[in-house]
């Protein structure tokens, strides 16, 4: 997997579209949600900023994106252009019903009852859905498990 | 104020605490740690049933006394508090809280409130103001979060599973007794908008409309804050201290909850071995002691001892079809002793510590309280990328132990804060 390096100047040269431009410049700094599509890029994330760093290999992409809050996300994107993961850590948790856009009421529900003593860990037929840590140290990610690219193993997925 | 002492007591414990010997044998080896006695800075606790319909497994609670501000017959004592190393502050749900407590305002007058983000969800409400008192230790005009969907309506910013009914908690409320001085700290106090670091928790409600609700700044002052530091002496952290507890468990558990750090003759930080930790209460374990480091945290707020996963311990987890939240934790097929070793958040220092991991589907159904109940962590651990696993030291890590907790920017005789100890 090739990492593009964390400079602006530099991914200006290196990117090929301007997806990720408009989060570095754009006025509506956002993420894509699950399940979503680039295009969903806009309409997301308060915090989030800057694209600190993209991966790319040869079943999908991994976007870093950094916010102001400390927090970071990660998106991954097949190749059909659709986010089929995200994960995310720091002292703030990112907005879950921007993160998980369609599949946040599933995750809701299959949260449900369950008393609140440790880390989540909500393994749906397709959406599984991992959180720990404690205040001001979060960590989480949830993927779909049928778009995960074959050959990618999800233990990748963090 | 107080609950009679034996009142949670299992007959077979109540020695523990009376003359300061654990009873029962260890699983972990130690040597009995002892217990304080009742005291101005000693708070009773327990591990036990909590709220009825419950049966919380290990959940340690604690009585906490809440005043309208100024006043000594407009009180109400609360019990079932859950006490949490893992945060910072006081958050009581409304539907138990009897009081009409002032609300906190900015000012414009408009009634603050916050979005408090735990780990399994979230809890929304207003910020009040009580005076706060547990053993004989009280904080004037403490800003209460009281959790309550009714003044005003969550905002749709607020996400996570809604944690604000008891059923749903698991408790009346949680005593966030951490290492931070608040749930969240200068962040909360820049200006909230694009770009800030303001990770817009807390909230300027102007009126009870959908989204009256807007993110704001607070200053550190009108911010959910642990109660620990506004103590007139003991403010510099706590201990808890539970007695060591027999391998199959045990019904309920005494303990207790000293406030102050080497500050009196009962809460002396020797022989306790110091981890620093970072602003975040983070340190570091490695498991096996060879192994590579994961972030760690002790959380009296986890009820088991989260760490790595299936892969990587080689320990299945449970799986049940008449207890599917069974497969939260391992179930090895015969108790795993095992040795870890703590390292502080530069990596240096540390010591081995040994732990427990029993099968989870063979626990006694009568027991509340478990030193060997473990599970895996959210994350796995293989690969280079962000984070690295979680190692969280939740309750079982506490019997036969006392640990230490100190509070950020405390002073410690000869240790600055923060740090945890044990």
């Amino acid at each position: 997997m090739q990492t593009i390096a964390i400079a602006s100047t530099l991914l200006r040269k290196v990117l090929p579209t301007c997806t990720f431009l408009a989060l570095l410049f754009g006025s509506s700094p956002a993420s894509a949600a699950l399940g979503g599509d680039a295009s969903s890029i806009g309409t997301g994330q308060t915090h989030l900023l800057a694209s600190a760093r993209i991966e790319r290999a040869a079943t999908h992409s991994m976007h870093e994106l950094h916010a102001a809050t400390g927090t970071k996300v990660r998106e991954y994107l097949g190749n059909d252009g659709k986010v089929f993961a995200v994960a995310w850590e720091g002292p703030f948790r990112p907005d879950l019903r921007q993160l998980l856009g369609a599949h946040y009421e599933t995750y809701l529900q299959a949260a449900k009852g369950r008393v609140a003593r440790g880390p989540v860990n909500i393994e749906l037929p397709g959406l599984v859905v991992h959180m720990s840590g404690h205040q001001r140290a979060f960590y989480g990610r949830a993927y779909l498990v049928d778009r995960v690219p074959q050959g990618l193993s999800t233990d990748e997925i963090r | 104020m107080r609950a009679p002492r034996t009142r949670r007591a299992g007959a077979g414990c109540a020695c523990a605490v009376l003359v300061g010997v654990a009873c029962g044998s260890s699983s972990t080896g130690l040597s009995p740690n002892a217990i304080a006695l009742p005291a101005d800075n000693v708070a009773e606790v327990s591990v036990d049933y909590g709220l009825a319909g419950i049966g919380y497994i290990n959940g340690l609670f604690a009585n906490v006394t809440v005043c309208v501000p100024g006043s000594t017959s407009e009180c109400q004592t609360i019990d079932n508090v859950l006490v949490d190393t893992g945060s910072s502050g006081l958050v009581l749900l409304g539907s138990v809280l009897t009081l009409s407590l002032p609300a906190l305002t900015d000012n414009k007058g408009a009634a603050l409130a916050e979005c408090s983000q735990l780990i399994s969800g979230a809890l929304w409400g207003p910020l009040r103001s009580a005076d706060f008192s547990i053993a004989n230790e009280k904080v004037s005009n403490l800003v209460v979060h009281v959790s309550e969907k009714a003044t005003y309506p969550m905002p749709t910013s607020c996400t996570g599973t809604d944690l604000s009914d008891p059923n749903d908690l698991g408790a009346n409320g949680i005593l966030g007794v951490g290492t931070s001085l608040q749930d969240c700290g200068p962040p909360c106090s820049a200006a909230v908008g694009h770009g800030s670091e303001n990770p817009g928790i807390y909230y300027a409600c102007s009126s009870a409309a959908t989204d009256g609700c807007q993110p704001t700044a607070v200053s550190l002052a009108q911010q959910v804050s642990n109660p620990v530091a506004f103590f007139s002496l003991d403010n510099n952290g706590t201990i808890i201290e539970l007695p060591a507890i027999p391998e199959e468990g045990a019904p309920s558990v005494l303990g207790s909850l000293v406030f102050g750090i080497g500050t009196r003759a009962n809460n002396g930080l020797e022989p306790a071995t110091v981890i620093r930790v970072d602003l975040n209460g983070m340190f570091s374990t490695k498991y096996p002691t060879n192994g590579s480091a994961s972030s760690a945290f002790i959380d009296s707020g986890s009820n088991a001892i989260y760490f790595l996963n299936s892969g990587t311990t080689h320990i299945p987890t449970c799986s049940s079809g008449l207890y599917p939240w069974i497969s939260a934790f391992y179930c090895p097929t015969s108790t795993q002793n095992l040795t870890a070793r703590i390292l502080d958040y530069t990596g240096q220092g540390g010591l081995n510590v040994s732990f427990s991991v029993a099968n989870a589907l063979n626990l006694s159904e009568y027991n509340f309280a478990f030193d060997n109940l473990a599970g895996p962590g959210s994350a796995p651990t293989s690969g280079t990328a962000f984070p690295s696993s979680y190692f969280d030291w939740g309750l079982p890590f506490f019997f036969g132990r006392n640990v230490f907790t100190s509070i950020e920017g405390e002073a410690t005789t000869g240790h600055a804060g923060p740090f945890v100890a044990f």
